[in-house]
């Protein structure tokens, strides 16, 4: 009653169970009698081994280099558009929403007076000399008036396209403790490098709020539960501060404020 | 700086990276890629055949995974997510070159890079080459249900995740593919002697 041989897609489907229950049953009683057909069967098993043991290389290291800058220069692409958000589409915005809010902060006096475009000026009290805060050198925005450790070197690194470093410090800024959030992280600008060089939008917007005055924090974070960005300029006194809080939509055309106060650091 | 993506990076689950990514963390979205791009490699390597190609489509699936992160739904496992995306890249890859004249296998591109980098120079290095080019014998559903399933070890269910088709359709594509490899990879199972061959005898098999 040798019945015909068993093919391997018979074979297979037996293997994985999709023969009718029958066709299995007579399947299976044709093997236990038939050596070439059971020869074929271990062949499809070993179809699973083979495939299970060849080697898997890891990707090229050159690939892995391109696809992290790939990714980087879409991420900053997607940066760079937080005005073309309601354009773009959502997934902009999803984005950046976390990064919604900005804080300037106009400072101690004697940074007032610099332009992002004619960069650092010494005056005679050594207290004027300012770097912009994109200056990788240091954060001159940290330093207080008169330091005299300022290299003046900020001027290049306004460059033409007049670019910021713009923190993202995570801070939900409030009306109650704004001059001592803006105090901490100006505290921290010495040891810390901010995060990227703000989009051109940011740069416009900061433009816009500080007029042209070196601004001694930008950070990209909240302000009373919403995202906003605060932007910090030197006051009329040392210990002044100038706060202008704007949200996101902040631009060179419409600054969007949300808040124009004073603190004391 | 660094107060996310940093050291504790590790720990984190890929779907908290995924949404620190749709936050806006700029790191959190290449920890996720460095992760998981190896096996991602394998997958798109194996599905195209050809390093080029799968290079392309990797970079692809990588992008275009960045910017779909807000369609990623929370119920499927990232890793599930990432191969899908994966494998669409490499179909749509497929797709475009059927209007082109095929690209040969076998050549020397593919061959190193399907070689293992520090590993025995000899046997593994044929039999890679060999399943991978028997794999491009197979019709595209096919091979992509057999990379996941038996070479990539993920489960039948897992498989039907990713392919977004029922665990019986997976089944029977893995059949279909397995009964059209048998006769193909048949010559491997006697080079490499030793165990193969013995569980063929083993259990009763002629083997030629």
């Amino acid at each position: 009653m040798t019945a015909a041989h068993l093919d391997y897609d018979t074979l297979a489907d037996l293997a994985e169970g999709l023969l009718a229950d029958s066709r299995a049953a007579s399947a299976d009683a044709h093997l236990a009698d038939c050596a070439e057909c059971r020869g074929r069967s271990a062949e499809i098993a070993d179809v699973t081994r083979l495939l299970a043991d060849a080697p898997m290389p890891p990707m090229p290291a050159e690939l892995a280099s391109r696809i992290d800058d790939a990714l980087a220069a879409e991420a900053a692409a997607s940066s760079h558009v937080v005005s073309l958000e309601s354009r773009r589409g959502r997934r902009r915005i999803r984005i950046l929403s976390a990064a919604a809010a900005t804080v300037v902060v106009v400072g101690g006096g004697a940074l007032v007076g610099h332009s992002l475009l004619t960069g650092p000026v010494s005056s005679e009290n050594g207290a004027a000399q300012s770097q912009p805060i994109q200056d990788r050198t240091g954060s001159a925005a940290a330093r207080p008036p008169g330091a005299s450790a300022l290299k003046g070197s900020g001027g290049g690194a306004t460059g033409a396209g007049g670019g910021h470093l713009a923190l993202r410090s995570g801070t939900d800024y409030t009306d109650a403790r704004l001059g001592d959030q803006i105090s901490a992280q100006l505290a921290q600008g010495e040891s810390r490098s901010a995060e990227d060089l703000a989009p051109e939008q940011l740069t416009g917007c900061v433009r816009r709020v500080t007029q042209g005055k070196m601004p001694l924090l930008v950070d990209l974070a909240r302000y009373e539960g919403r995202s906003a960005t605060v932007i910090v300029l030197p006051g009329t006194g040392s210990d002044r501060l100038d706060v202008w809080i704007v949200r996101p939509t902040c631009s060179a055309s419409d600054p969007a404020l949300i808040k124009h106060t004073q603190a004391v650091r | 700086m660094s107060s996310v993506g940093g050291k504790q990076a590790e720990a984190v689950p890929d779907k908290e990276l995924l949404a620190r990514h749709a936050q806006g963390d700029p790191h959190a979205f290449a920890e996720l890629v460095q992760r998981h791009r190896d096996r991602m490699w394998a997958v798109a390597l194996r599905t195209l055949g050809d390093p080029e190609e799968a290079a392309d489509a990797l970079q692809d699936a990588f992008l275009s995974a960045f910017r779909a992160v807000g369609r990623f739904r929370g119920e499927a496992a990232v890793t599930t997510w990432l191969h899908r995306i994966v494998i669409n890249a490499c179909l749509d890859r497929l797709r475009r070159q059927s209007i082109r004249p095929s690209v040969p296998m076998g050549d020397d591109a593919t061959l190193d890079a399907i070689a293992p980098k520090n590993a025995d120079p000899t046997a593994l290095h044929e039999v890679a080459l060999d399943v991978a080019a028997a794999l491009q014998q197979l019709p595209y559903e096919q091979r992509a249900a057999l990379i996941l399933v038996d070479m990539m070890g993920y489960g039948v269910d897992e498989a039907a995740r990713v392919l977004e088709v029922p665990t019986g359709t997976v089944k029977s594509r893995c059949a279909r593919g397995r009964a059209r490899l048998a006769p193909l990879l048949g010559h491997l199972r006697n080079r490499r002697g030793g165990s193969i061959v013995q569980r063929a005898e083993e259990g009763g098999g002629s083997v030629q």
